[in-house]
């Protein structure tokens, strides 16, 4: 089938079969930050927008997104390089095979809850996995960041 | 998963056409097709009919099969009426970007046995309307299915019951080892078990011996837990053995009844 | 005496305890390569793979044991986009070990990249390439596969001697003594002795004896394996791969191809994640076979399930602990029997088997007597490898449940049985000389040891009150506390070896290559930070470059808690060298001897105070100003230690126990850890962090279930659950001051000591919360709860 997927402000005709889902056709596309982790929805490596909400593009049909508004981390690069700092001044970006997904999920939390507390936050992020960090060092990030946005 | 057509009907009477008579699968959220190896020789799409809704309909509330989990855990009339009650129940289901994806009609349509959703369905006292406008008890349907092709189109909920959600998992975010609802109708008690492993049952022996009485006592909410253990039956997988599900329903079954009454 | 293999001397400045003397290092330096990979720039081997390459399948064995009887390709093979298929038969019958170790390895040779018989559910057939990745799953189900199926054993304890023999091939073989014996399907076995330990156990007056059941684990590191193959411009073979051991997987693939290793050159890329699962070749010999095969690209990223049904796992283990002790507790006898099961092929066997007595029996090294034996055996089941902890886990599990059954018998404070018996500065244990790693040991004395330390503060943050470990805060829930210690080691003596070379550049910056292996855990950023320091420069002017065979010094790889220690020494050497080096070339400059030339501030000054040169300048002028004198300025260094100080740990858990249910949660962990001095600390405690949640899950929630036929049931992520983020109510880890004279700026290692604890901790714990032992792992609600049971009906 040929469908138009809207990634990052760009239109991207695209080919792919019905059953197909978008991480596999974005990643086709050249779409490297989106990562293939565990293929059954667990891991939360190929988080991506659509039409702002964060889903699991391995468990998304990618004719679903035809003609919707897709993002991924690089389409929202100069807020990522912001909690970047953040991440990377903990030491919690580690392997960073989770972390444009997980990045991804904080900044969708960020306009979503407007004063998470640790308790909202680790839920909020419950389905991005990570088995470097133990989970600490990013929630020390995501806590130092919201701050610095709420300073602002 | 292969899916060999795939129509995406601009109406719930086409897509129902589709179902019936060129024996279309209904695609709901389409979660997990990944690493399904099955081949659709034709899939309808779901989305884009206009079943994506919560909303206050007298006595009733009504979800569009195609709601997200999500929408019910960040449902405002949802949780008017029911406090935290789907919240608790949804929200162990791995994250927010599958519960962004997977779909009320999806899961009570598949009658999964792990659904953490289709127990306090049961147990609220749910209908299923299907398209053109037939409704079904939905602990029916989980228990018994539908005869011949379908197309669900929305949950009906009694609006004003009381709830309380139990469940066990071996990590807060794998798939459920039990989980429970109990409810108080205003005029009776309801409760539900599901992930037996099969698919959730409601526990009439036990729901008989509370009666209608809202506020029954500590050992009459203790015998009719041990009675609801007694009546299911339980099988054993990955995750746990049907002994232990049997020993522990009474425990969540009492923790659900006793937050309940209050 | 020191010898050539002598370890770094003793900088200048060694009372550098206080770290804030140091400008780089001892500091939260921000990983080099953290914002590309959060913005997800290709980095990974499957994000970097030729767009024209050719996918590769394989076919993998639906049996536990079975012998191939054919193979037909044809059906496959006629499919549009098919490249090839290739069998046993296309490959030469050379047994190997798909272990990255030392050369020879401690692992039997007992493995061929294909082969007639396949011996687990999921080993390899046949492989498959083509156009697409849907080609070729589809050509990959389309291989016919004719079988003839033997009988599997499953069952570890039933394995020893069993009629059915795993390995019957000809041709397979240790490389040295490990007590290799497959008509036995014995794989490895090893035994020790230190004094006369029965009779010890017979003249105490205190004895007890556990035996503990640990599980196989999966690393579950987040990247699957991936590799993909080309032939370069000069015919070369070139493999990028998600490894921890470049080197090692050269010289296996070399071997099993029967290929001079200069024709392969091995490059890692970033990747997501080891553990010690990516310490062996899984992938590379396919893609390798397919390019050479028909001289086109190829790539493999396997599937979550391959990867959980064929990559490696944690050796399961069965660990009998029997201890004799004085009434005053001190202990006189420690007994240690290990079955341990390394599944189908011996990678990693005799090894992590000696590391679960190697690493721990040392902790407690007052005791008179001290034995370690065992046998680790085939079975028809996922080959078990290198996984974090590395056996030392399983020991310790063992050793720390005897221990606290040792405190309970007595009623004494397990931390003060603990103190009494254990290791100090200072001290040392025969078990050094003894047990190394496939080896004899070496002897060590503990130059670092702040166990001490470690324990009073994890006592203070935990709230330790031995009179008061359990309170209940709900009926039936139970909040409890337990605790453990654990060290481990820093690198293998005198057989881990790492290079560092150091170059010069006009602009006044250096080129750092390292064959050290980054898996994730920052080593190029704490690499460069020593190299910076030791310079006297910033992190800027350090550029790393690490682990590729053509382009970089050697390396062992990234294993055995070995890469700041080993890999950090050779870096400061190195940097040290040319320092040296570059000193001496501005002497020679300004015309005054090398001793008169002061380096600071990146500026070269005489003593007297008439000339100066910034670095800046001075590398134009080497490069190009300097006429005849014109040169490049650079060195190599190495490094091997001649000990292995480990790191420390002192582990403190308060646990929720619903005792209706057998839930247990972990409310907060607390770990108190001596790593030395932390290059950087935020990414050493990271290390211990992500250590203790992978501990905890083993503890709690990870199981490697199969079928009674030998089907792996906990086969994705939906059947095997690690631990999320919402799991563990808090972890606080602490590092204490220490200084480990031999290691580079005082350093030891991190990457392993955080997973050793929480299944002691936490077993001690629910001891403690119910009076109940623990031994079968993980546990689990209904594990927990059958057990509460059949304590009350006794």
């Amino acid at each position: 089938m040929n469908i138009t997927l809207h990634i990052n402000g760009k239109e991207q005709p695209v080919e792919c079969r019905a059953g197909e889902m978008l991480t596999d056709v974005l990643r086709r596309s050249g779409y490297a930050e989106v990562k293939r982790g565990c293929d059954t929805g667990n891991c939360g490596a190929c988080t991506v927008l659509v039409d702002g909400a964060p889903v699991l593009s391995c468990s998304y049909l990618a004719v679903r997104a035809d003609g919707r508004e897709i993002t991924t981390i690089q389409g929202l690069a100069e807020e990522a390089k912001k909690f970047a700092e953040f991440l990377t001044a903990e030491g919690a970006d580690q392997c960073g095979f989770c972390a444009p997904g997980f990045a991804l999920t904080v900044l969708s939390m960020k306009e979503e809850l407007s004063d998470p507390d640790e308790a909202e936050i680790r839920h909020y992020l419950a389905g991005n996995l990570c088995r470097c960090s133990g989970y600490e060092g990013q929630i020390r990030a995501i806590k130092k960041y919201l701050e610095a946005k709420h300073a602002q | 998963m292969e899916i060999l057509e795939y129509a995406r009907p601009r109406s719930t009477d086409e897509a129902f056409r589709l179902i019936r008579e060129q024996h279309g699968t209904a695609i709901g959220g389409a979660a997990w097709l990944r690493t399904n190896t099955k081949t659709l020789a034709l899939g309808v799409d779901l989305a884009g009919l206009g079943l994506e809704y919560v909303r206050e309909a007298g006595d009733h509330i009504e979800i569009g099969a195609m709601t997200t989990y999500r929408e019910l855990e960040t449902s405002r009339p949802l949780k008017a009426r029911f406090g935290a009650l789907f919240e608790a129940t949804v929200g162990h289901v791995v994250g927010i970007q599958l519960r962004n994806i997977i779909t009320v009609g999806g899961t009570v349509a598949g009658r999964y046995g792990f659904s953490d959703l289709n127990t306090t369905l049961c147990a609220l006292g749910a209908r299923a309307v299907f398209h053109p406008g037939r409704a079904v008890d939905l602990a029916d349907f989980i228990e018994k299915g539908a005869e011949g092709p379908f197309l669900l189109e929305k949950i009906l909920l009694p609006a004003s019951v009381r709830a309380a959600y139990q469940q066990m998992r071996i990590s807060r975010n794998d798939f459920p080892i039990l989980n429970t609802t109990s409810a108080w109708t205003g005029s009776g008690w309801r409760i539900a078990v599901g992930a037996r492993p099969a698919a959730a049952r409601l526990c009439r022996e036990a729901m008989a011996l509370l009666g209608n009485d809202p506020h029954p006592s500590d050992e009459k909410i203790v015998a009719a837990a041990r009675a609801a253990a007694r009546e299911l039956q339980f099988g054993s997988d990955i995750r746990a053995s049907a002994e232990y599900r049997r020993d522990i329903l009474p425990v969540l079954i009492r923790r659900a009844l006793t937050e309940v009454r209050g | 005496m020191r010898n050539d293999h002598s370890p770094t001397p003793p900088s200048a400045d060694t009372a550098l305890e206080a770290t804030g003397k140091f400008n780089v290092v001892a500091h939260d330096v921000p990983k080099v390569d953290g914002e590309g990979l959060v913005l997800g720039r290709p980095a990974y081997a499957d994000d970097l793979a030729p767009s024209n390459a050719l996918y590769v399948k394989l076919v993998r064995s639906p049996h536990a044991f079975a012998r191939i009887l054919s193979i037909d390709p044809v059906k496959a093979l006629a499919l549009p986009g098919v490249a090839c298929v290739l069998t046993w038969k296309d490959c030469p019958r050379i047994p190997i070990t798909r272990a990255g170790q030392g050369n020879p390895e401690p692992s039997p040779h007992d493995r061929f990249i294909l082969d007639e018989y396949v011996r687990y559910v999921g080993d390899e057939v046949a492989v498959v390439a083509a156009e697409s990745e849907a080609i070729a799953e589809k050509a990959a189900a389309l291989v016919k596969v004719e079988y003839q199926v033997l009988k599997p054993v499953l069952d570890f304890e039933e394995a020893l001697d069993n009629p059915v023999v795993i390995h019957p091939e000809p041709g397979i073989h240790e490389m040295f003594p490990i007590g290799f014996e497959p008509a036995r399907n014995i794989a490895a076995a090893y035994r020790m002795e230190i004094g006369d330990v029965e009779k010890e156990l017979a003249a105490s007056p205190v004895r007890v004896e556990t035996t503990i059941h640990t599980q196989a684990q999966q690393h579950v590191a987040l990247e699957p394996h991936t590799a993909f193959s080309y032939i370069d411009l000069h015919g070369r073979l070139v493999i990028v791969t998600s490894t921890q051991n470049p080197w090692h997987t050269r010289r296996l693939l070399g071997l099993a191809f029967q290929m001079p290793l200069h024709r392969i050159r091995i490059v890692k890329p970033r990747i997501g994640g080891g553990f010690g699962g990516k310490q062996h070749i899984h992938v590379e010999p396919y893609v390798a076979m397919v390019t050479m095969k028909t001289g086109r690209p190829a790539r493999l990223a396997l599937t979550r399930r391959e990867v959980f049904e064929a990559t490696f796992t944690r050796h399961e283990m069965r660990v009998t602990v029997r201890l004799g002790a004085n009434p005053d507790g001190m202990l006189r006898a420690i007994d240690m029997q290990v079955l341990s099961n390394t599944g189908a092929y011996g990678e990693h066997a005799l090894t992590t088997f000696m590391v679960a007595g190697s690493k721990t029996l040392p902790l407690y090294n007052k005791a008179v007597a001290v034995r370690f034996g065992g046998h680790v055996v085939y079975t028809n089941k996922v080959s078990a490898g290198a996984f974090r902890g590395y056996g030392a886990i399983q020991g310790l599990t063992g050793l720390e449940a005897a221990m606290d059954e040792l405190a309970h018998r007595l009623g004494v404070d397990p931390v003060e049985l603990r103190r009494k018996n254990m290791l100090h500065e200072g001290e040392t244990s025969e078990v050094f000389r003894i047990m190394g790693e496939g080896t004899e040991g070496i002897a060590m004395n503990i130059e670092s040891c702040k166990l001490e330390e470690c324990i009073a503060r994890g006592k203070e943050l935990i709230g330790w009150d031995p009179g008061h470990l359990v309170r209940e805060v709900a009926p039936g829930k139970l909040r409890a506390k337990g605790m453990a210690i654990a060290m481990q080691g820093s690198g293998i003596p005198l057989i881990d070896m790492g290079s560092a070379r150091i170059e010069f550049q006009d602009g006044g910056f250096f080129k750092l290559h390292v064959g050290a292996t980054d898996l994730g855990t920052g080593s190029d950023t704490i690499l460069a930070q020593i190299a910076a320091e030791e310079l006297g420069v910033d992190m800027e002017d350090i550029v790393v470059h690490s682990s590729d065979t053509d382009h970089t010094p050697f390396d062992v790889g990234a294993y055995a808690s070995s890469t700041t220690y080993v890999s950090g020494s050779a870096v400061l050497k190195a940097a040290r060298s040319l320092k040296a080096k570059l000193i001496g070339a501005v002497a020679d400059k300004f015309g005054v001897a090398p001793g008169d030339v002061i380096y600071k501030d990146k500026t070269f000054r005489t003593a007297d105070g008439t000339q100066s040169l910034s670095l800046d300048d001075f590398s134009y002028d080497t490069l190009y100003h300097d006429g005849a004198k014109m040169k490049t300025i650079e060195v190599t260094e190495s490094f091997t230690g001649d000990k292995s100080p480990p790191p420390y740990l002192a582990a403190f858990v308060e646990i929720e126990l619903d005792v209706e249910t057998g839930k247990v949660d972990v409310v907060h962990y607390v770990a108190v850890a001596d790593v030395g001095t932390p290059i950087n600390p935020n990414l050493a405690k990271i290390q211990i962090e992500g250590g203790l949640l992978q501990g905890i899950g083993l503890a709690l929630y990870e199981d490697v279930r199969y079928s009674d036929t030998g089907h792996m049931l906990s086969h994705t992520m939906m059947t095997y659950p690690i631990p999320s983020r919402e799991d563990v109510g808090r972890i606080t880890v602490e590092l204490v001051d220490s200084y480990e004279p031999s290691g580079p700026f005082g350093a030891k290692s991190a990457g392993e000591i955080g997973i050793d604890t929480p299944p002691s901790a936490i077993a001690n714990a629910i001891r403690n919360a119910v009076g109940i032992r623990l031994t079968e792992y993980p546990f689990t609600p209904e594990r927990v709860l059958a057990a509460l049971k059949a304590a009350k009906a006794q």
